[in-house]
C-alpha cells in the first residue's frame, strides 16, 4: 500500500489553498513601459481592466516618484501626494506616466473596487528603481502585504510546497 | 426588551436612517445622481476622503447604473408609490409567498435577514432561512426584533389581513421613517406577473425576473387559451371542497379565480360569503362532474414535508364515504382529487391550476405535464434538490 506521510498531506491542503489564488488572477494588471527608468525620466505605466463596469483603481507611487500626466478624463482623475485615483466606467484600459526621481526605488502598488460586483482587491505590486540601482529605505511600506496577494507569490509558494513535499518522500 | 429600550432603539435608528435617506453622493441634493457627482464621490473614497463607505459608493453606483442617477418609485399592489433611493440590502419578509417571489427572481437571499414564523419552520422548502431571524407572523409580529435588525425593507401583503398589515406599517414607519414597507400578494394570478416585474424592478433582478414571468405565463396562458372556447353551459361542474369538511368558496375568492381559469365551473360561486358552509345535501344536489379536496393545513401531512401519498389517499377515501355520494357523477366516474394547498394557495398557484385543468379537461390538456412544471420551478427557479419522484406528496390520485 502507498504511504502516504503527514507531511506530503500537509503541503497538499496547502498548495490547495495556494493553486485558486494563483489561477484566479485579478480584474486590473498593471504594467511598465520601463521598470529601470533613468534618472528624471517619464515612464508610463499601462493598467488593463477587464470586467469592471463601474469602479475604480488607486495606484500609490513609491516616495520621489512624481505623478505626470494621464489620457484618462481630467474628471476621472484625483491626484492626493503619492495616491492615484481613477474612476472607472466600462474602461478596459488606463494609461498614466510618471517621473522617476533622482535616484530610488520601490513597488507602485494598487487596489481596484468593482463596484457593481462589490468585489475588491489588490493589483499585484510593480517593481522600479532608477538605473536598476536600489535604493535601501526608499520603497513602500505596504509591499510585503501586497506582494502576499500576488500571483507570482502563490507560484513561488507552489514550487516551495512541492519541493518540502519532494524532499519529505525521500526521506 | 421593555418600553424604555424599544424607545432607545427607535431613537437610534431615527439616527441612521435620517442619514441613510437620499442616494449617496447626490452633493446637490436634488435627488438626481449626476456624472460628475457620481466621479467625485467615488474618487474622493479611493483616496480616502469624505464620509461615504464602501457601501455607499456601491449603492450609488447601482443607482447611477441601473436607474438612471435617479431613485427608483415603484407602486405597490396596496397601491402606494413607494421611493427607493438605494438598492434593498437588509429585507425583512412577514409573507412566504413574497419571500419565494424573491427567491424565484434571483434575489441575494443573504439580504433576507429575517422571515416570518412559517417560513422559518418550513426547512424543507427555506433550507436557507432556518438560520435567519424569526419576527413571527403578521398577527403576532415581533415588532422589537424587526427594530433591531434595521432593515431597509420589509414586505407584508396587500389585499389579505389589511388590518393587521396596516398596523405593522403603521409602527415601522413611525419608528423608522427611512424604512419602506412593500405590500404584495404574490398568490393571485390576476396581479402576480405585475407584481413579479415590480419586485424585479425594486431588487435590480429584471432579467431573471423577466424570465420568471415568462414562465409562469407559458403556463397560465395556456391554460387560459385551452379553456377560452368553452361555453359556460359546457364547462365542468366542480365542487371544490377547503380544509374545512363542506367549507368551499364563491366568486371574489383566490381560489375560485383558479378554478376558473382552469375552465371550472362553481355551483356555489354565488355564496354571499366569500368562503361558505354548504348543505351536504346541496352537494349533492349539484352533482359535481369533479371533486377537488384541499389538503395540507397547518403544515399537517404533504406538501413538502415528507413523501406521505398515504395521507392523501386517506383523505379521498373519506370522501368517498360520505352518505349519498355514491350518486354524484365524480365518483362514478372516478374524478375525485386531493390537492395540497402548497401548490395551489400561494406563489405556486399555476402549478396547481394546470393540475385542475388537466383534471377538469384531460382531453384538452394531453399534453400538459403539470409534474413537469412543478419540477422545472423547483429546480431551475427555486434553487431546491427535490425530485418530485421521491420527495414530496402534491396530489392524489
Amino acid at each position: 500500500m502507498m504511504r502516504f506521510p503527514a507531511n506530503r498531506l500537509f503541503c497538499l491542503a496547502l498548495l490547495l489553498m495556494v493553486i485558486p489564488v494563483a489561477a484566479c488572477g485579478t480584474p486590473v494588471t498593471r504594467s511598465l513601459s520601463t521598470a529601470e527608468p533613468g534618472a528624471g525620466e517619464i515612464f508610463i505605466v499601462s493598467l488593463s481592466i477587464e470586467g469592471i463596469t463601474l469602479g475604480g483603481v488607486v495606484e500609490t507611487l513609491p516616495d520621489g516618484y512624481t505623478f505626470a500626466g494621464t489620457e484618462h478624463p481630467d474628471d476621472r482623475v484625483l491626484v492626493r501626494g503619492q495616491k492615484i485615483a481613477f474612476a472607472v466606467m466600462n474602461d478596459t484600459s488606463i494609461t498614466y506616466s510618471v517621473k522617476a526621481p533622482a535616484s530610488g526605488s520601490g513597488d507602485i502598488t494598487g487596489e481596484w473596487e468593482d463596484f457593481i460586483a462589490e468585489s475588491h482587491g489588490q493589483v499585484a505590486a510593480s517593481h522600479v528603481a532608477v538605473d536598476g540601482i536600489e535604493a535601501p529605505g526608499v520603497g513602500n511600506p505596504s509591499t510585503t502585504e501586497v506582494q502576499a496577494g500576488s500571483p507570482y507569490t502563490a507560484l513561488i509558494a507552489v514550487a516551495g510546497l512541492l519541493l518540502v513535499a519532494y524532499r519529505g518522500d525521500r526521506r | 426588551m421593555n418600553r424604555h429600550l424599544l424607545l432607545a432603539t427607535a431613537l437610534l435608528l431615527l439616527v441612521a436612517t435620517a442619514s441613510a435617506t437620499g442616494i449617496p453622493g447626490d452633493a446637490d441634493g436634488n435627488r438626481v445622481l449626476d456624472r460628475s457627482e457620481y466621479t467625485a464621490a467615488v474618487l474622493t473614497y479611493l483616496v480616502g476622503e469624505g464620509d461615504l463607505t464602501r457601501t455607499d459608493i456601491q449603492d450609488a453606483a447601482w443607482v447611477y447604473a441601473r436607474w438612471d442617477g435617479r431613485p427608483l418609485e415603484i407602486t405597490d399592489s396596496s397601491g402606494q408609490t413607494l421611493t427607493l433611493s438605494r438598492p434593498l440590502r437588509r429585507v425583512v419578509t412577514f409573507t412566504g409567498e413574497s419571500l419565494e417571489t424573491l427567491r424565484s427572481i434571483g434575489f441575494d437571499m443573504e439580504k433576507v435577514v429575517a422571515v416570518d414564523k412559517y417560513s422559518h419552520e418550513k426547512s424543507t422548502f427555506f433550507p436557507e432561512c432556518g438560520g435567519k431571524a424569526n419576527v413571527g407572523s403578521i398577527w403576532s409580529p415581533d415588532m422589537e426584533r424587526v427594530l433591531t435588525l434595521r432593515p431597509d425593507a420589509v414586505f407584508l401583503y396587500a389585499t389579505i389581513s389589511t388590518t393587521a398589515c396596516d398596523e405593522i406599517q403603521q409602527k415601522l414607519e413611525a419608528s423608522s421613517p427611512g424604512i419602506r414597507v412593500l405590500r404584495f400578494d404574490c398568490f393571485k394570478p390576476a396581479t402576480y406577473p405585475e407584481e413579479i416585474r415590480t419586485i424585479a424592478a425594486a431588487t435590480g433582478c429584471e432579467d431573471r425576473g423577466d424570465e420568471f414571468i415568462s414562465f409562469y405565463k407559458s403556463v397560465m396562458d395556456g391554460i387560459r387559451a385551452g379553456t377560452a372556447d368553452i361555453p359556460d353551459d359546457e364547462k365542468t361542474r366542480v365542487y371544490f371542497e377547503y380544509w374545512t369538511d363542506y367549507k368551499t368558496f364563491a366568486s371574489g375568492s383566490g381560489y375560485n379565480e383558479k378554478l376558473e381559469i382552469a375552465g371550472g365551473y362553481n355551483p356555489f360561486a354565488g355564496e354571499s360569503a366569500e368562503y361558505p358552509e354548504i348543505d351536504p345535501e346541496a352537494v349533492i344536489v349539484s352533482n359535481p362532474e369533479v371533486v377537488v379536496k384541499l389538503t395540507g393545513q397547518k403544515l399537517a401531512a404533504g406538501g413538502y414535508v415528507g413523501h406521505d401519498i398515504a395521507a392523501l389517499e386517506a383523505t379521498r377515501s373519506a370522501i368517498l364515504k360520505r352518505p349519498g355520494w355514491t350518486r354524484l357523477d365524480a365518483v362514478a366516474d372516478d374524478r375525485v382529487y386531493v390537492i395540497h394547498s402548497d401548490i395551489l394557495g400561494g406563489a405556486q398557484h399555476f402549478i396547481g391550476t394546470a393540475y385542475l385543468a388537466k383534471w377538469f379537461y384531460p382531453d384538452r390538456f394531453a399534453d400538459l405535464d403539470p409534474n413537469a412544471i412543478h419540477q422545472r420551478y423547483l429546480t431551475e427557479f427555486q434553487g431546491l434538490d427535490f425530485d418530485l419522484a421521491s420527495e414530496g406528496a402534491f396530489v392524489y390520485p
